[in-house]
């Protein structure tokens, strides 16, 4: 056979424009990416920056119409609303984390519950919004934010879950086998060196689920509601929270002061959630090196 | 000692069970709710175009269509975008791309419902002055023959819609899916693709030839759990849909998802009506499952190959 | 009997960063010869014979100066392309690197690559290719299954067969038997002596025993220079340098 001396090539030239195109193609679509990310911040902001003031952090929310109202029962309420659905959601998806890591491991059940927090994981949040509906608001006979705090908690839960599990599985055997070998017990070997060890990996997945959850508007709806009072009656009245008051305000409203009011509550949620991200994004990744 | 620990272990368990009952309570609920449903229009709730809540006569295909609309326009733009970011952020290694790479990853930080404001207050007016005439107009896709129902008759639209839903859901699922991707192209071994560049690729080659096939389970995962997000989306769709109960009739037309159906009706909803809701939101749990399965079984098997890599 | 000089390095300098790892190292490779290029592990071997192909440009913290003459012409120059380059100069990794492609595909990927060819001159020199890396008879049958089910001395052959059906001027091999079962290591040694009638081999290998069997050349590298080069019978039964006997008997390494 002859040698390909005399074979007719392929362009050397269109080889590299392909591979050049894509290299321009990757380099636009992320700046693309990443200027719509910076037009909605700045849409936040130049918006909200003008609704803020102290009466705006300070005063109640006031009915449609009425003027000179505020955020801080709103505010208040996020904050009742979030905490809650954290001590709901973090003892059991912890011990759940450990049990895959530590127990679970590779058996069949564990196997299948870890699907299942993965599939739990993609259940559209409002689905879980109208199955604490049914299972709160309609068997006690009233909206609560407590309710909310419960549907937050559950779209928590499979995600600490699984980074609990993610960053248990990371702690060298060792570690576990030189700790049982002092005669400890696998509780205390588990909660006592194993989890300590992690903790910043710990520390780092609920804060993420927490900013993760401190958003969400859709759960809400059917369950926490709104309110324009102070959240006194956490367990049995509507309460007040941000997200719900943005999507009222900007959207439902005529009023172009509940706008400004709802952009205001925009950019500190957004502000808030970013700052979170931000940090515990740095705080790991320091701690990874 | 021993008792202590077999009631921990047990605790444990009973804590990960949580995560298997949840997931069938959810789905029981939703069947149990929406019996009366399925026992009065039969599966023809499926395919049936009524939402008419005066004449007790509802049918889910146009939340359906509009559902599956929003999410195929969202993942035809976001997959490119996707990949093309995940391919930068991957391959090369200056502090520069870890600060891009960050940035996408914010993406996913920001609430839903934000995308839905900005996408009411700055994404629907463009889109009505610029975009929307400029496709149909300036570019002439009116005047060819397979696109002129996608833009509708005039090729004006109101600015609502499928189209700016799907761009706006493509935004919000692009982090999720470019994040995979990235972990994905991480775990081409690195001699293989020296191999490749040492036979004379050029970069594009190497990457449609090694990197992309080697990794394209894992990449079909990540597209899976995009469209999972994309179809379940409530807030950023509800604002910019339009809301109208009825097929869609073009790219530009207005229409509903499941999602922006629950959202708007469920609360004022009685009766059979609510019922009906509920049989929406099962269909929707379908279809997530589907979903999630199919990205469960694609991302699992890449777990495979990596520890069989190790 | 006077040998042609394939390729030639010239006062070559590498760095990973801020840190030298090569200093100033000449090195000629004789034409249709294999030349072994032996050293404690970290002396630099690697790095060396990724030179060649300017493989190591891949990764932006690596750098090297000096010159390296391919036929007389500096390859490392900016003006030299760098795909014509890596078609002249073929390469073999530690571990078999098959692409998730089927076995036919494996092989034909580079002639798809680099040539416009009709579908029956491309098997017919796939066949070619299988045939001179010895494995044509192995896989003949299962051309279109897929190339990582093979065997690891099988996957190394295929990758092997891979490299020549480009018909390169050049075979880079970097340690290629290190993961590979002595039986069929012993193949491919086989395989390489056959070969050298064909091209030019460099061969990068911690095995001196693989060295002293297979190779006409041997450099011996040590913490960055090289510190002997000459015939193989000679480096192994009579090095000139005090080093290169201490690690050839052993005595570190």
């Amino acid at each position: 056979m002859t040698t390909l001396q005399n074979a007719r090539k392929r362009p050397i030239f269109f080889r590299k424009a392909a591979t050049t195109i894509l290299s321009c193609f990757t380099f636009l679509s992320l700046c693309l990416a990443i200027s719509c990310m910076c037009w909605i911040l700045i849409t936040v902001f130049s918006h909200g920056m003008s609704a803020i003031s102290p009466g705006f952090l300070l005063h109640i929310s006031k009915p449609y119409g009425e003027s000179e109202g505020g955020i801080a029962n709103a505010l208040l309420g996020t904050l009742c609303i979030t905490l809650g659905s954290i001590l709901i959601a973090v003892p059991p998806a912890l011990a759940a984390g450990i049990y895959l890591s530590e127990f679970g491991k590779q058996s069949r059940v564990a196997i299948m519950l870890r699907f299942c927090a993965n599939v739990l994981m993609g259940i559209p949040s409002i689905l879980v919004g109208l199955f604490v509906y049914v299972l709160l608001v309609v068997s006690t006979g009233h909206f609560s934010g407590f309710a909310g705090s419960v549907a937050l908690a559950i779209i928590m839960f499979p995600v600490i879950m699984r980074t609990t599990e993610d960053m248990l599985s990371m702690v060298p055997n060792t570690l576990r086998e030189a700790s049982l070998a002092l005669g400890m017990t696998r509780m205390r070997a588990t909660l006592c060196i194993v989890a300590r060890s992690a903790k910043n990996g710990l520390a780092t997945g609920i804060l993420l689920a927490l900013a993760r959850v401190s958003g969400e508007t859709a759960p809400l709806l059917f369950t926490a509601m709104f309110a324009d009072t102070w959240p006194t009656s956490f367990f049995t009245n509507p309460t007040a929270n941000i997200p719900v008051l943005m999507t009222e305000y900007t959207t439902n409203s005529p009023f172009e002061s509940m706008h400004s009011l709802g952009w205001g509550a925009a950019f500190i949620i957004t502000f808030i959630i970013l700052l979170i991200n931000l940090t515990t994004r740095l705080f790991f990744h320091e701690n990874k090196h | 000692m021993q008792r202590a620990d077999n009631t921990f272990r047990f605790f444990c368990f009973a804590c990960a069970g949580i995560a298997g009952l949840l997931m069938a309570a959810i789905f029981a609920q939703l069947l149990i709710h929406s019996t009366e449903t399925w026992e009065h229009f039969g599966l023809s709730f499926i395919w049936s175009c009524q939402w008419d809540p005066a004449q007790d006569d509802y049918g889910a295909l146009p939340h359906i269509a509009g559902t599956l609309l929003t999410t195929a326009i969202a993942l035809l733009l976001a997959i490119p975008l996707a990949f093309a970011s995940a391919l930068l952020t991957s391959e090369s290694t200056g502090w520069l791309n870890k600060v891009l790479s960050q940035c996408i990853d914010l993406l996913a930080a920001i609430p839903s419902v934000i995308y839905g404001m900005w996408g009411l207050f700055v994404l629907v007016p463009i889109m009505q002055d610029y975009v929307q005439p400029f496709l149909a107009q300036e570019m002439g896709l009116i005047h060819l023959p397979g696109c002129a129902w996608l833009l509708g008759e005039d090729g004006y639209g109101s600015g609502f819609g499928f189209l700016t839903a799907g761009m706006i859901l493509a935004l919000m699922i692009l982090p999720y899916i470019s994040a995979v991707m990235r972990d994905v192209f991480h775990l081409t071994p690195a001699m293989l693709r020296e191999s490749a560049y040492g036979l004379g690729c050029t970069r594009w080659e190497v990457t449609r030839d090694v990197v992309v096939r080697y990794g394209i389970r894992g990449i079909l995962g990540g597209i899976f759990i995009g469209m999972g997000r994309a179809l379940g989306e409530t807030m950023a769709v509800l604002f910019v849909i339009g809301n109208m109960m009825e097929l869609p009739a073009g790219l530009y037309s207005s229409g509903t998802t499941i999602a922006a159906t629950l959202a708007n009706n469920f609360a004022e909803a009685m009766g059979l009506q609510k019922s009906a809701l509920f049989a929406l939101g099962l269909l929707l749990l379908l279809m997530c499952f589907a979903i999630q399965f199919a990205s469960q079984y694609y991302l699992n098997r890449i777990s495979k190959y990596r520890s069989d890599a190790l | 009997m006077k040998t042609n000089i394939k390729l030639s390095a010239r006062n070559i300098n590498f760095f990973y960063g801020n840190t030298q790892v090569l200093f100033d190292n000449n090195l000629d490779i004789p034409s249709n010869q294999v030349t072994a290029v032996i050293g404690p592990s970290g002396c630099g071997k690697s790095t060396h014979l990724r030179i060649y192909n300017r493989i190591f440009e891949l990764y932006r913290n690596q750098q090297a100066t000096g010159e390296v003459l391919l036929d007389g012409k500096n390859i490392l120059a900016d003006s030299v392309d760098i795909l014509k380059l890596r078609h002249r100069i073929g390469m073999i990794f530690q571990k078999p690197t098959p692409f998730p492609m089927s076995i036919f595909d494996n092989v034909a990927y580079p002639l798809r690559l680099h040539y416009k060819l009709r579908s029956k001159e491309i098997e017919e020199r796939v066949e070619q290719a299988l045939q001179a890396a010895s494995i044509w008879d192995e896989v003949k049958d299962k051309l279109h299954t897929s190339g990582l089910a093979l065997s690891g001395g099988q996957q190394q052959r295929l990758c092997i067969a891979r490299a020549l059906i480009a018909e390169p001027e050049v075979l880079l091999m970097d340690e290629p038997t290190s993961a590979i079962d002595p039986i069929a290591t012993l193949r491919i040694e086989e395989l390489v002596m056959q070969l050298k009638e064909r091209l030019t081999i460099v061969i990068v290998t911690h095995n001196m025993q693989q060295a002293a069997r297979i190779s006409d050349t041997t450099a011996f590298f040590y913490k960055g220079r090289i510190v002997e080069v000459g015939n193989t019978d000679q480096i192994f039964t009579n090095p000139t340098n005090k080093q290169t006997e201490d690690y050839i008997t052993g005595r570190f390494g």
